[in-house]
C-alpha cells in the first residue's frame, strides 16, 4: 500500500515538473523582458475601443443587417451540426470497439477498429478554420464552405465522442441478448444503442454549443454573418458598430447556452469529461434525479418540464429545415469539386511534399506548442477562480459559501453569479481572431497576443465547464465542513478543490489539445506558429508546402493528445 | 467426485439429456495469474429435471451457467447444449447454429441485464429477437410488436400494468419480473438462473421461486441458489460445488445435512 501511494506521488509530481519546464520555455520563447511586447501609441485606440462599449451602434438599418447576420450564423451552425451529428453517429458506431467486438470478433475485426479510428483522427487533428481555407480554394464562395468546414471535423470528433460513449455503457444486457441467441446487430442496435441514447444527444446538443462558436469564427474567413460583419467594422475602425456585434454575438451564445444547458440537464446529462471518462455518469443521474425531486417534487413541475422538452425538439425538427433553406446551399459544387481535387493531387504527391519538409519547421512547431501551453495556463486558472462565483450553489443565499444569515432577494453572490457569468460569456462568444486583432492595437505582433486571445476565449469555455463540475458537487461533505464551523475558504481547500481539482485538471488538460489545434485561428491574424504559415502558404495556393506543414501539424497534434492523456492519467 | 446419478424419480416420457458437461475444466486469465474456475466437471442434465446448484461464492456456480448458455467455452472438455455437443472432439457448431441453440435457452441473471432506458415492453420484447430480423426489431422499437404477448406474460408475472414503465425506474423485484417475462416471451426449452434470489428479501425469494418452477412447467429448470433451503424445497436435484469441483449431485431427499456443512465449510480440505 505504501509503495503504491509512493509510486502515484511521483508521476503526479513529474506530470507537474513536466508542465512547469513547458511553462518556464513558451514564457522564455515570448521574449518577455527580452523585447518590448506592450506598443504604447496604441493607447488612443484601446480608449476609443472600450468607450464604445458603453453606446454601441442601435442604428437602424445597422441593426437589420446585424439581424440577418445573426440569424446566417446560427443557420450555420444548425447545419454544421446536423451534418456532423450524421457523420458522428455513422462514424461513432464504426469507431466503437463494441461494435466490432460483436460485429467481426477476432483480430481482423480488431484490425479495421484501429484503422478505422487512425483515419478519423486525420480530419479531427485539423481545425475548423484551416477546412474553411482549404474548401474555399477547392469549392469556391459559397455557404457550402461554411457548413462543411464545421461538418467535417466536428463529425470526425463527434465520431470520437460517440465511440467513447457506446464503448462505456454497460455490455451486460447486450451480451446478455447476444447468449440468448439474437443476431449481434440486431442485440445492438436493441440492446445497446437505446441505452447510449441519452448521453449521445446530451453531446449533440454540446456540439451545437461548439458549432456556433465555430460558425463566428468561419464568418472572419468570409463565410459570412456576425464573425464577417465585425471584421468588417473592426477594419473599418467603427468600435461603436463592433460593440453592437459583440453583444449579438454573447446574445445569441448566452441563450443557446442556456437552453442547451437547461435541456442536457433534463435529460439527466453529465459533463463533457464524464462522457469521456464514464465513472461518475451514475452520481450524476443520480444528481439530477435529486435536484428533480427536491426542486420539482410537483407534478406540474415535472409536466412542464416535459413540455420544455417535447417543445425543444419541436423546435429543432421545425429549425434545421429552415436554415438550410436560409443558407441556399450550392450541393453542385461538392460534384464539381472532384475536378479541382484531380488537379491539386499532383501536388501534393509525395516527390512534391517531401522536400518540402525542413528543419525550420522545427521552431514554428515549439511556437505553436508554447502558445497553446501558455494560452491554457492563463486559461485554467482564470476559469477555476470564476468558476466558484459562477456556480449556482455556491455564493448565493442557502448555496454552500454563502454566510448564514444571508437571505434576502439579491445579494453579493447574486451580483457576482450575473457579473462573472457575463465575463465568461463574452470571453467565449468573441471570436479568439477578433480578440488578437484588439490585443494587437496594445501589443507587438508575436506569440505572446496570440497566446492571450486564445487564453480569453478559452477562459470563457473552461469557466463555465468548472461552474458546471461545481454545480455537480456533493454537497453533504462540504455542509459537514460548514457545520463544524469552516470558513468559505476552508471548504474550498478542504472540501471542493479535493473533490474538484482532478476534474479540473482532466478539462484543462483536455482544452490544451483543442487549444493547440486552435492556434491556427490567431496564426491567421499572424500571430505565429505554425498556424500563420499555413495561411500564408494557404493563400500563395503552394499546397505542396500546405501538406507538408499539415502533416507536421497533425503530428503534434498526436503528440500532444499523447502527453495530455499520460497527464490526465497522472492527475487522476 | 465424479457421479453421474440418475435420479429415480418420475420424469416426462422423453427423458433426453438436456445440457450435460464432460470432464469440462476452465480456466481465466486475469492480469498475470490463472483462476481455475471448475475442474474437470461432469454432469448430466435430462429434460423436464428441476435442478438446484448451490455452494459458497466463488465456487464456479456462474462459470457452470455461462458454459452451459454458450457464453463461455470450455478450456477443456466437452459441453452439450440440448443435445448438441461442442468441444474437446466434437467439430466446433457455426455462429448461426450456436445462436439457434442459444435461442432455445433462457437466462436470468441476478442483476437482470435489462435495458434501463427502454420501456419494459421493449425489454420483454427482447425476447423475440433470436427469431426477428432486423427491419422487424428496429420497427418493434418505434411501434411495439406483439403487445398481446408481452402483456399477457407481464400479467401472468402480476406486472400487468407496467407494460409502458421505464424500466430502469421499477423497483428490483418488478425488474426481476421484467427479466422473468423476457424469458416466457422466449420460450425456451431449458431455464437457467444465475442467483436469482441473491438480492430479495426472504418472503420475495419464495414468490420468484414459484414463478421459475411455474415457467418451468414442461421446461428443464437449473438454478443457481445460495439458500440450501430454497433448494430443498423447489427442487428435485441438488448439485454441490465447492472450489470448482462437485462436492455431491444427488436428489434432492439423499442429501444430508453432513454434506451441507462440509459445503460450506471452507476450512475443511478440497474434497479430491
Amino acid at each position: 500500500m505504501k509503495e503504491f501511494s509512493r509510486f502515484r506521488w511521483q508521476r503526479h509530481h513529474s506530470a507537474l515538473l513536466l508542465w512547469l519546464s513547458l511553462l518556464a520555455g513558451s514564457v522564455w520563447l515570448t521574449g518577455l523582458g527580452r523585447v518590448p511586447l506592450i506598443n504604447w501609441n496604441g493607447r488612443s485606440l484601446i480608449g476609443q475601443f472600450w468607450l464604445a462599449m458603453f453606446h454601441p451602434s442601435l442604428a437602424g438599418d445597422f441593426l437589420g443587417v446585424m439581424a440577418e447576420a445573426t440569424v446566417t450564423t446560427f443557420a450555420f451552425a444548425v447545419c454544421g451540426t446536423t451534418l456532423s451529428l450524421g457523420v458522428g453517429l455513422v462514424g461513432g458506431v464504426l469507431c466503437s470497439r463494441v461494435w466490432w467486438h460483436v460485429w467481426w470478433p477476432g483480430p481482423v475485426g480488431m484490425g479495421l477498429w484501429r484503422g478505422v479510428r487512425g483515419a478519423m483522427a486525420i480530419p479531427r487533428a485539423i481545425h475548423e478554420l484551416i477546412w474553411g481555407l482549404l474548401l474555399l480554394s477547392v469549392l469556391g464562395l459559397d455557404s457550402i464552405v461554411g457548413v462543411l468546414a464545421i461538418a467535417i471535423p466536428f463529425g470526425a470528433i463527434t465520431a470520437k465522442v460517440f465511440a467513447e460513449i457506446l464503448d462505456e455503457t454497460p455490455t451486460e444486457p447486450l451480451a446478455a441478448l447476444i447468449n440468448s441467441g439474437v443476431r449481434p446487430s440486431v442485440a445492438f442496435f436493441y440492446g445497446h444503442f437505446p441505452q447510449a441514447l441519452p448521453n449521445l444527444i446530451s453531446y449533440s446538443f454540446y456540439r451545437f454549443e461548439c458549432s456556433l462558436r465555430a460558425a463566428a469564427v468561419l464568418g472572419v474567413i468570409g463565410a459570412g454573418g456576425l464573425g464577417q460583419q465585425i471584421l468588417i467594422s473592426l477594419n473599418a475602425l467603427r468600435y461603436e458598430e463592433l460593440w453592437t456585434g459583440f453583444y449579438a454575438l454573447m446574445l445569441l451564445n448566452g441563450c443557446v447556452d442556456m437552453w442547451s444547458a437547461r435541456l442536457r440537464r433534463e435529460m439527466g446529462f453529465v459533463g463533457r469529461m464524464e462522457l469521456a471518462s464514464g465513472k461518475s455518469r451514475e452520481k450524476s443521474r443520480a444528481l439530477s434525479r435529486r435536484r428533480g425531486s427536491t426542486l420539482g417534487a410537483t407534478g406540474q413541475r415535472a409536466a412542464g418540464e416535459k413540455i420544455f422538452v417535447m417543445g425543444s425538439l419541436g423546435a429543432i425538427a421545425i429549425a434545421v429545415p429552415l436554415c438550410f433553406a436560409h443558407l441556399q446551399l450550392d450541393w453542385s459544387r461538392v460534384g464539381r469539386a472532384s475536378i479541382l481535387i484531380g488537379e491539386l493531387a499532383p501536388k501534393v504527391s509525395p516527390e512534391r511534399v517531401l522536400p518540402e519538409f525542413s528543419v525550420s519547421l522545427l521552431p514554428l512547431a515549439v511556437q505553436t506548442v508554447a502558445m497553446a501551453v501558455l494560452a491554457i495556463t492563463l486559461a485554467g486558472i482564470g476559469g477555476v477562480v470564476f468558476s466558484f462565483p459562477a456556480a449556482q450553489n455556491f455564493f448565493l443565499p442557502g448555496g454552500v459559501l454563502s454566510s448564514v444569515g444571508e437571505d434576502g432577494r439579491w445579494s453579493f453572490g447574486h451580483v457576482g453569479l450575473v457579473s462573472t457569468r457575463v465575463i465568461l460569456l463574452a470571453a467565449r462568444a468573441i471570436p479568439a481572431p477578433i480578440l488578437a486583432l484588439v490585443i494587437l492595437y496594445g501589443m507587438f505582433p508575436g506569440i505572446l497576443p496570440g497566446a492571450l486571445a486564445l487564453a480569453i476565449h478559452n477562459f470563457g469555455i473552461l469557466g463555465r465547464l468548472m461552474a458546471e463540475v461545481n454545480e455537480n458537487l456533493l454537497e453533504a461533505p462540504l455542509r459537514g465542513l460548514r457545520s463544524l464551523g469552516a470558513t468559505g475558504s476552508g471548504i474550498i481547500f478542504y472540501g471542493i478543490l479535493p473533490t474538484n481539482l482532478a476534474r479540473f485538471l482532466a478539462y484543462i488538460l483536455y482544452r490544451w489539445e483543442v487549444c493547440l489545434r486552435e492556434t491556427v485561428i490567431v496564426g491567421l491574424v499572424g500571430a505565429g506558429g505554425l498556424g500563420r504559415l499555413m495561411t500564408e502558404q494557404l493563400s500563395s495556393f503552394d499546397y505542396s508546402g500546405l501538406a507538408a506543414t499539415l502533416t507536421v501539424f497533425v503530428l503534434l497534434t498526436v503528440a500532444v493528445d499523447f502527453v495530455s492523456g499520460w497527464m490526465r492519467a497522472a492527475v487522476q | 467426485m465424479d457421479s453421474m446419478h440418475n435420479p429415480a424419480l418420475a420424469l416426462p416420457a422423453l427423458a433426453l439429456p438436456a445440457l450435460a458437461l464432460k470432464e469440462v475444466s476452465c480456466r481465466f486469465k486475469t492480469s498475470g495469474s490463472s483462476v481455475l474456475a471448475l475442474q474437470s466437471v461432469s454432469l448430466q442434465i435430462l429434460a423436464g429435471e428441476r435442478v438446484a446448484l448451490v455452494g459458497p461464492s466463488g465456487a464456479g456456480k456462474s462459470t457452470l451457467l455461462s458454459l452451459l448458455n454458450g457464453s463461455v467455452s470450455p478450456t477443456e472438455g466437452s459441453v452439450c447444449m440440448l443435445g448438441q455437443w461442442q468441444g474437446d472432439t466434437y467439430k466446433t457448431v457455426s455462429n448461426a447454429q450456436r445462436r439457434r441453440l442459444q435461442s432455445r435457452i433462457g437466462t436470468v441473471y441476478q442483476q437482470h441485464h435489462l435495458i434501463g432506458n427502454l420501456s419494459v415492453i421493449h425489454n420483454v420484447n427482447a425476447g423475440h429477437l433470436g427469431r426477428w430480423p432486423l427491419w422487424k426489431a428496429l420497427w418493434s422499437l418505434v411501434w411495439p410488436q406483439q403487445v398481446g404477448v408481452a402483456r399477457q406474460a407481464l400479467t401472468q408475472l402480476g406486472i400487468g400494468d407496467k407494460l409502458q414503465a421505464r424500466t430502469g425506474r421499477l423497483s428490483g423485484g418488478q425488474q426481476q419480473r421484467v427479466a422473468l417475462a423476457r424469458v416466457l416471451v422466449q420460450d425456451p426449452d431449458v431455464i437457467l438462473a444465475d442467483e436469482p434470489v441473491a438480492s430479495v428479501d426472504p418472503a420475495r425469494s419464495h414468490d420468484i421461486m414459484k414463478i421459475l418452477c411455474d415457467l418451468a412447467q414442461n421446461r428443464t429448470l437449473l438454478v443457481s441458489l445460495h439458500d440450501v433451503e430454497l433448494a430443498k424445497t423447489y427442487c428435485d436435484r441438488i448439485i454441490g460445488l465447492r472450489e470448482g469441483c462437485i462436492l455431491f449431485d444427488l436428489p434432492t431427499a439423499v442429501v444430508s445435512e453432513a454434506q451441507l456443512t462440509q459445503l460450506y465449510d471452507l476450512e475443511a480440505s478440497a474434497p479430491y
